[in-house]
């Protein structure tokens, strides 16, 4: 089932007189429960492919379905697309350095609405998911840079998200913690059938990809 | 519900600290200011708001209680006669210099009646009987009066115009804003003392309303009696009183500038505070909106930071301006803060908190989502 649908995507910057094409023309699709990892060089585009598919910035033309629903509108709209269909997983793991792991997970979870213990519980299921419930209590600063990218995976599935998307998951890990990483995301979109985009430099990605994009000067590559 | 505003606040807690402190300062500033502007007017009018009288009779244009004017004595028959009226009385408030024991002289303000318990003047008497000064050569002195008097005690003798008085007794909380010492002597005694001026003469007129009398028509009525002079009630005759020390003294206008400085110290750190806080994290604001929140969440952050700020800098600032109060009342101050202006101040540390933090609004209000993607 497809899940997410680009069409013909393209993004133009302005800076004064000057106009940078960033994507021309992209189009794809993400089938639930499939892993696809986007490759390319610096300024090929994927960042700024997966902030449009993420609902993060707006497409400067081509069109945009999550759920065969089509994406626009005002930042309020996206944001609300974003909270009920998007996960997160970024490279700096950007957790919130003043809460725990629980609370970090519990937040995202309160952003979609649930407060109080049923949010507490939900976040403690999530922490289990990913392996790291004996570390709920700890703040960022004292977990390794595999835990918190665990706990960064456990928020991004609070809004129970049917795209996950991840920007270079792996670069700051080392190989045998990036390898468990890479596991969990493969089991995560398997066992829960949620579509996973990863943007990586990382050849090992491959290794759990159904299917591999190579993006060069804005163009995917077939 | 995680409370991240709190959780912000209190990862740096040094600049919470300061924060907290800055708008504690403010309030303490700003309640103590008040407070003082409030106890010095307190002592403009205390034997007004504490006598025992409905209207004020005065001579025409008189600027307040302690710069009273004379007029004839007499005046004060046409006011008993008036409908409504149960009793009139008159009153001299004048100044008389008082001789110490080492030679120097001050300068006294007298309050002179015939019944002093008729009009509850003084109203707090710390020994002595009021009633002893119809008895003739007598005089009652405020508590008060010992700053500038030296000691006294009852039985003891101080001259007044050259007149021995002997000092029957001493009141409490009878001041005067110019902080003249305040005596009470009978109302012929001082007529004596000081006959070019107050032979035949009276400073006020007090009047008492009958029961149920209609205060504006006795008004009128008074007023028609006697065109050249004025007529006020109680809270009239206090008002124009305060507003004559508050115009012509400066301590309404600096009262204002300390109160608008303490809230300017305290947007000032506030905003500062709170702006460069949203500053350090603004990629947390950012990955708020990135996993899905938006910027009514994030108002809802910065909104609860400010009211922290605001609740704890005002509750710590309260306290600051409390525990100063000894300190100013042995330098013979008073502090007055009466519980309206605390709620008052409360309300506008709230407000001006969250007005501080708008200038943060209008930053994360733009806040790309996109710069979590940056490293």
């Amino acid at each position: 089932m497809t899940v997410l649908e680009a069409r013909d995507i393209t993004k133009t910057y302005q800076e004064g007189a000057q106009e940078t094409t960033v994507l021309r023309g992209v189009s794809m699709d993400l089938l639930a429960g499939e892993v696809v990892t986007l490759e390319g060089p610096s300024g090929s585009g994927k960042t700024t492919l997966l902030q449009i598919l993420g609902c993060i910035l707006s497409p400067s033309g081509g069109e945009l379905r999550i759920h065969e629903n089509p994406v626009a509108g005002h930042s309020a709209h996206l944001a609300a697309i974003r909270r009920r269909n998007i996960g997160f997983v970024f490279q700096q793991f950007n957790l919130f350095p003043s809460l725990n792991a629980l609370e970090n997970v519990q937040y995202a979870i309160n952003l979609k609405g649930v407060k109080g213990s049923a949010a507490k519980s939900e976040a403690g299921a999530l922490l289990d998911a990913v392996g790291l419930s004996d570390r709920a209590n700890y703040l960022p600063r004292d977990l390794s840079g595999g835990q918190k990218q665990r706990v960064a995976i456990a928020r991004a599935l609070a809004c129970k998200p049917s795209v996950l998307l991840a920007d270079e998951p792996t670069a700051n890990l080392d190989s045998a913690v990036g390898a468990q990483i890479l596991e969990l995301f493969r089991d995560l979109a398997k066992r829960e059938n949620r579509a996973l985009l990863i943007v990586t430099h990382d050849p090992k990605v491959r290794s759990i990809a159904d299917r591999v994009l190579q993006i060069h000067d804005g163009r995917l590559r077939p | 519900m995680v409370d991240l505003a709190l959780k912000i606040l209190l990862h740096d807690k040094l600049r919470f600290t300061i924060t907290v402190a800055g708008v504690a300062f403010a309030v303490a500033l700003v309640l103590s200011q008040i407070g003082l502007f409030f106890g010095l007017l307190s002592n403009a009018t205390p034997t007004i708001r504490n006598a025992n009288a409905d209207l004020w009779v005065t001579s025409h244009n008189t600027p307040n209680v302690d710069f009273a004017h004379e007029f004839p004595e007499t005046y004060v028959n046409r006011v008993r006669s008036v409908p409504g009226v149960a009793k009139a009385d008159n009153l001299i408030v004048t100044f008389m210099n008082i001789s110490l024991p080492n030679g120097a002289e001050e300068g006294g303000v007298f309050y002179a009646l015939d019944d002093f318990s008729a009009w509850n003047l003084p109203w707090r008497v710390k020994e002595g009987n009021i009633q002893d000064l119809r008895r003739g050569e007598f005089i009652f002195l405020d508590e008060s009066a010992k700053r500038r008097l030296g000691d006294f005690a009852l039985g003891d003798f101080r001259e007044v115009q050259h007149n021995r008085l002997r000092i029957a007794g001493q009141s409490q909380d009878a001041k005067s804003f110019t902080t003249t010492p305040v005596s009470f002597i009978d109302f012929r005694r001082a007529q004596e003392m000081n006959p070019d001026l107050l032979k035949g003469k009276t400073s006020y007129i007090l009047v008492k309303l009958a029961p149920g009398a209609d205060v504006k028509a006795v008004k009128a009525e008074i007023r028609r009696r006697l065109p050249f002079n004025d007529v006020y009630t109680t809270n009239e005759w206090a008002t124009k009183s305060e507003a004559y020390w508050i115009k012509n003294t400066g301590i309404g206008l600096n009262a204002f500038l300390a109160v608008f400085l303490g809230v300017l110290v305290g947007v000032v750190v506030v905003a500062q505070t709170l702006y460069t806080s949203t500053m350090e994290h603004i990629k947390e604001f950012g990955t708020v909106k990135a996993i899905g929140g938006s910027n009514a969440d994030i108002y809802r952050i910065l909104a609860r930071q400010a009211t922290i700020a605001a609740a704890l800098g005002f509750i710590l600032g309260l306290g600051l301006a409390f525990a100063q109060k000894p300190a100013i009342e042995a330098m013979a101050l008073k502090l007055i803060m009466p519980a309206s202006t605390i709620a008052v101040v409360a309300i506008g540390t709230l407000l001006l908190c969250l007005a501080s933090a708008m200038v943060s609004f209008r930053k994360v209000a733009n806040v790309d989502p996109g710069l979590v993607f940056r490293s």
